[in-house]
């Protein structure tokens, strides 16, 4: 359990290097084509590609956020609830996520596998889109992953209390 | 079950299941995708919920978030924030609360930069707060003034708050930025007023800073040059429609990361650490944005905004006093639910009412990100009066929250004063075709 534990936030970490190179590149690429703009000479799919690291940026983080507690949550209610009442809706909510990614995992596979048979490219560097999706579909599985370790965490907290 | 039935049960269950501590994208997809599922049915509501994911996550218009909130984060290390307020400082630190004001006007500076009310605390906190109790300003003030002035980061364009409230009601984020212009220089000025009318009464709460020579203050200029090129060429980039915001986003990053790296402020370290923060910051927002998307494609076919900008409508009070209604609602949501989150929930429901009533689409957003300021500093739940807290570990809680309430009350005012002058955040957008 332990080991696994590692693995996923060693995938995550990963996943979420590649966000912030996504952003860096984004930022780079954006500037360079606004400054080659001024010369006439824009870089073409600028537009496209950026949106795809985008994609990149937000899924890939996903799981890394949900490791580090970054999701906004309403702790009104449960700061003040004894330790084991915060366990078990902690259970009940990860379970309930968990489960809920993995369906998204699986929806964008689906999704991607349409975007394929179909052919579908970007209109104008003509790039496919569905390895993004594809991307969006894994990160889902890895924050899915996350979140079944807070509900085995959250069980044993339970139990042990 | 008509769609409206399942609607409101839909309604009902996420306002109930949010008090669980269950991350609120996350259960605005979950509820969303099941009411979509049980009015639609299920197939449609996958193909759904893939879309949305694909469309918000990749969507070119939405990346303006990570790239300003990149450029805030490398702001934070390139000492601007220390800069500005030296020059307001060396300016004013010798008036009755100079300091507090000084603060204020940094804070305004600085969020010209900047487009979060925490960022914005959190810089100027560590920046001003060490100085005001140097001079032996009340902790309670020093704190209450960076709380308050921090939440000027949202109204001040670059802004979020803006950002999101754009994309939500398809609005011009370069026209909201305009909006947020006068009403910003109008509350920090109402904030100063704040400040003088508190130290006339307790002077002690606020002792004098030291006099400085005329030559001393023309130097200080020098470091605040850089602040105003960076949001010259940002918002007049945008404003004259050379640059889409995400360009804008993109140029400001790579301005502030030059102005760090030729000041040498920044290390390789804080550079990816930056990165690390803007990847964080951006997927909270994006996943709560993903999941409202999903969340609102379920409303939309349950019908309930519909049904209830009509029942509002069909109460037949003057629209002001609707107005009224919805801004006190916003005001005490504030004060349990995070903004952005509030935002998400309730744009889809308030937002057709608003436009219904005649209200202008950018001044809403205006009002929006005013309650979201009150919101963030009125307790039991604000944001900015616990990042403060954490930089000034020894002031209680408590204290940060009084110390806030002086500017609490120049925040209502100041939104209460667009309601009858909308102009104050019309006029620069009007400018513009």
């Amino acid at each position: 359990m332990v080991r696994l534990e590692k693995i996923i936030k060693a995938i995550s970490d990963k996943f979420n290097w590649v966000a912030a190179a996504a952003v860096a590149v984004m930022m780079l690429l954006t500037v360079v084509d606004v400054v080659l703009r001024l010369f006439k000479m824009p870089i073409p799919g600028t537009f496209e590609i950026v949106g795809m690291l985008g994609a990149v940026a937000i899924s890939f983080s996903l799981a890394y956020t949900s490791l580090e507690k970054g999701h906004i949550t309403v702790e009104v209610l449960m700061q003040n609830l004894p330790v084991r009442v915060q366990a078990f809706f902690t259970v009940l909510y990860s379970l309930a996520s968990a489960l809920f990614f993995l369906f998204a995992a699986w929806v964008c596979i689906d999704y991607a596998m349409d975007l394929i048979k179909s052919g579908e490219v970007s209109s104008t560097i003509k790039m496919p889109t569905y390895p993004f999706v594809l991307g969006i579909s894994i990160s889902s599985l890895l924050l899915s992953l996350v979140l079944f370790l807070d509900c085995f965490k959250s069980v044993r907290e339970f139990k042990n209390q | 079950m008509s769609p409206t039935t399942i609607g409101i049960i839909g309604l009902v269950a996420l306002v109930v299941l949010i008090f669980t501590r269950m991350p609120i994208g996350f259960l605005m997809a979950i509820v969303g995708f099941i009411g979509f599922a049980s009015i639609v049915n299920v197939d449609a509501a996958s193909t759904l919920l893939a879309k949305d994911l694909v469309a918000v996550f990749g969507s070119y218009n939405l990346t303006v978030i990570p790239l300003f909130v990149l450029m805030g984060q490398i702001a934070f290390h390139t000492g601007i924030s220390r800069r500005l307020f030296d020059t307001a400082y060396k300016f004013i630190g010798h008036w009755p609360g100079g300091l507090a004001i000084a603060t204020v006007g940094a804070c305004a500076g600085f969020a010209a930069i900047c487009g979060s009310t925490n960022a914005t605390a959190a810089t100027m906190g560590s920046t001003c707060l060490p100085e005001m109790k140097r001079y032996n300003y009340d902790p309670g003030l020093a704190c209450g003034v960076v709380a308050s002035a921090g939440s000027l980061g949202i109204l001040i364009p670059p802004s979020v708050i803006f950002i999101v409230y754009g994309i939500l009601t398809e609005q011009s984020i370069g026209k909201l930025f305009m909006a947020g212009v006068i009403p910003g220089i109008m509350l920090a000025t109402l904030f100063v007023l704040t400040i003088l009318i508190w130290v006339r009464l307790k002077p002690e709460l606020a002792p004098r800073g030291p006099k400085t020579s005329f030559k001393e203050k023309l130097q200080s200029l020098s470091g605040t040059g850089e602040t105003l090129l960076l949001f010259v060429l940002v918002m007049g980039g945008l404003f004259t429609g050379m640059f889409t915001p995400t360009e804008a986003g993109a140029v400001g990053a790579f301005g502030a990361l030059t102005i760090a790296l030729v000041r040498r402020t920044i290390t390789w370290k804080a550079f990816l650490q930056s990165l690390m923060e803007t990847t964080r910051i951006s997927c909270m927002i994006m996943m709560i944005v993903g999941g409202a998307t999903v969340f609102g494609h379920f409303l939309a076919v349950s019908r309930i905004p519909f049904d209830i900008a009509n029942s509002i409508l069909g109460l037949d009070l003057p629209h002001a006093v609707i107005m009224i209604m919805i801004v006190a609602i916003y005001i005490v949501g504030g004060c349990f639910l995070d903004s952005l989150a509030l935002i998400m929930l309730t744009i889809p429901i308030f937002y057709p009412v608003v436009v219904q009533l005649g209200y202008d689409p950018l001044w809403f957003g205006v009002i929006i990100v005013m309650v979201t300021q009150i919101g963030v500093i009125t307790p039991p739940v604000g944001v900015n009066v616990y990042v403060v807290h954490g930089v000034a570990r020894d002031v209680p809680m408590y204290a940060i929250f009084r110390g806030a309430f002086p500017f609490l009350v120049a925040l209502v005012i100041g939104t209460l004063l667009l309601i009858p002058f909308p102009q104050i955040a019309l006029f620069l957008p009007g400018l513009i075709k």
